[in-house]
């Protein structure tokens, strides 16, 4: 198994080191203007690797963990996970069912679910829910595959599932909820400084709104929005330790998940940091803290009941 | 109770295959798609798309609904990205104006004006030849992919034994839970839930969306526990993985996987040098202008 894994682990550097090779060569070396960064389709897949990487060396710092068991049960979940995943991320991106957006606040309840089964299950079934989840659900949009942000979605749930390594859950909360608002902190701090720059994430369909309108002001503070709701889910639950979990971990994965996605933009598309942060990693990552805050703590309280009838 | 996609055995280019010949196929058929925004290379991926789904053996009754949902999306999108410009900027910076329409009305002291320029009506045809060839290619795998052979298909690519068995089982939920959403929805209306009219604020929409997502997952993993049992029982997990069905590689096999490879090496040829981005006709550009 070590070996195998320290095989892949080689493979996927050695892959990487061939992409980045060829942009230095051909995008550097020769200037051709497709490999440079800007409109770099290549990167997209370095930065596959690039997550799959930081995801693999998180299981190989602590591989002798019970959370990293793969059973029958969680091969399930996985697929249980990954499905509910894509059917609601079709379902919910209007394609079906239109859920309207809110002063440029675009809703995308889904993502409640690779937190959850991230969560309850373990970061490898919270990961193949995000990354495989993402690939079908854009699958079925049939608007093709960005693979970067389906690792992204990956880290998400894998961010959500590491309190499973920890002994003491609760010490590791204010460690989590403390970097949580360190980030939130500076992605503000950059709203503010760049206040005019526009909302890519934003499709205003009936008003052909298309990207181009500068982000609002509920947009831009909408992770403060969720952050807040976060502190209040861990302090007015914080006896309850699952909910307190849940919410703060999920807060953390879709904090670095997004922001690794975001940040890949700066490469594969030429995105300055301002323009990635602002531009999409605000309006994205604010809504989804704000699902996450109120829909995670629901499916953790349903899943509570469902053990306690079921006895499993 | 499981709901399955509309695979049906017929006599198709791409069943005379083997599956895994086919996702591999596609892999590469994906990926060299991304590096153009050139409509004369997607042309050749355009019509690989229209040539597979023309052999395909579905018939438009079958695929009628997802075609007309992405589609439709996609026509959307596209007119919507050619009326405001907007996606296209970062592959042209110049624009030639060909026309610009004004209406003959305001709409307080703001006159709606459509500006057509070759550009962006030249994007929107590479973004459509684009999207649509990947969700031709993408739409017919459900179709054209029998069920009982999704685990060994994806254990045949090298997936390891579990990863390949949950990826068959994703595929097989997904109609599933489609079926359980609509049901769940249909349930929640009866009991006076009003789907089209969620309003109030950011937090109300999101509380209101809980009688929709909690029901349908918590009874996924109710559910699962049947499908857990089952696996138990026969063992599932305790040694080397054996599939009722056998694959084997044919010589047709081996040709579509070197097709394959050897358009995604010559689209990355191509984009090495410097072939593939967006590109317009000089002669329309004259025409216009330029």
């Amino acid at each position: 198994m070590k070996n195998k894994l320290v095989g892949v682990i080689i493979a996927l550097v050695v892959i990487l080191a061939i992409f980045l090779l060829l942009v230095y060569i051909g995008g550097n070396v020769m200037g051709v203007e497709r490999l440079m960064t800007g409109e770099n389709p290549m990167l997209r897949f370095a930065f596959v690797i690039v997550g799959l990487l930081i995801a693999l060396g998180v299981y190989y710092g602590t591989k002798d963990s019970p959370a990293w068991e793969v059973g029958t049960r969680q091969v399930v979940w996985m697929a249980i996970g990954a499905a509910l995943y894509a059917v609601f991320s079709w379902l919910f991106n209007g394609t079906v069912f239109f859920v309207p957006s809110i002063s440029q606040v675009a809703l995308r309840p889904a993502i409640a679910i690779p937190v959850f089964f991230g969560y309850a299950f373990g970061p490898i079934v919270g990961f193949f829910s995000g990354a495989v989840g993402n690939m079908f659900g854009d699958a079925l949009t049939g608007f093709g595959l960005y693979p970067q942000w389906s690792i992204a979605n990956g880290l998400i749930g894998f961010i959500a599932g590491l309190p499973l390594l920890f002994k003491d859950r609760k010490k590791s909360l204010d460690s989590v909820l403390g970097a949580g608002g360190v980030l939130t902190l500076i992605a503000l701090v950059i709203y503010f400084i760049n206040r005019t720059l526009p909302n890519m994430m934003f499709f205003d369909v009936p008003n052909n709104v298309f990207g181009d309108a500068p982000i609002s002001i509920f947009a831009g503070i909408s992770l403060l929005v969720g952050f807040a709701l976060v502190l209040i889910v861990r302090f007015a639950f914080g006896k309850d330790l699952d909910l307190a979990a849940s919410v703060t971990w999920g807060m953390l994965g879709n904090i670095l998940g997004i922001g690794f996605a975001a940040l890949s933009d700066i490469w594969i598309n030429g995105y300055s940091l301002p323009s990635a942060i602002v531009g999409e990693f605000l309006p994205a990552a604010g809504p989804n803290l704000i699902f996450i805050a109120i829909l995670v703590p629901l499916l953790v309280v349903a899943y509570r009941a469902v053990q306690k009838q079921s006895g499993r | 109770m499981l709901v399955t996609w509309r695979y049906r055995t017929r006599k198709s280019f791409i069943q005379w295959f083997d599956p895994r010949a086919w996702m591999i196929f596609y892999a590469c058929f994906l990926a060299g798609t991304l590096f153009f925004w050139d409509v004369r290379f997607l042309a050749v991926f355009f019509a690989i798309a229209l040539f597979s789904l023309l052999t395909s053996g579905v018939t438009w009754r079958e695929m009628r609904r997802p075609f007309l949902f992405i589609g439709g999306f996609i026509v959307i999108y596209t007119f919507l990205t050619f009326l405001t410009g907007r996606g296209g900027e970062e592959a042209y910076k110049v624009e030639h104006l060909i026309n610009k329409l004004a209406a003959p009305f305001m709409i307080f002291g703001w006159r709606p004006t459509l500006t057509i320029t070759v550009e962006r009506s030249f994007f929107a045809v590479s973004q459509l030849a684009r999207v649509f060839s990947i969700a031709i290619m993408t739409i017919l795998i459900p179709y054209t992919l029998n069920p009982s052979l999704y685990g060994v298909t994806f254990r045949g690519l090298g997936f390891p034994d579990k990863i390949a068995y949950a990826m068959d089982l994703t595929m097989r939920f997904i109609p599933t839970f489609g079926r359980d959403f609509q049901l769940t929805m249909d349930a929640q209306r009866a009991r006076g839930y009003e789907l089209e009219k969620i309003s109030g604020g950011i937090i109300e929409q999101v509380r209101k969306l809980g009688p929709l997502i909690v029901p349908v997952t918590i009874h996924a993993i109710i559910g699962s526990e049947d499908i857990i049992d089952a696996m138990d029982l026969r063992a599932f997990g305790v040694g080397p993985r054996t599939w009722l069905e056998e694959l084997h590689y044919q010589r047709r096999d081996r040709v579509l996987i070197a097709a394959g490879i050897v358009l995604l090496a010559a689209s990355l040829t191509l984009l090495m040098f410097g072939y593939g981005g967006f590109w317009v006709p000089e002669a329309l550009l004259r025409l216009a202008g330029g």
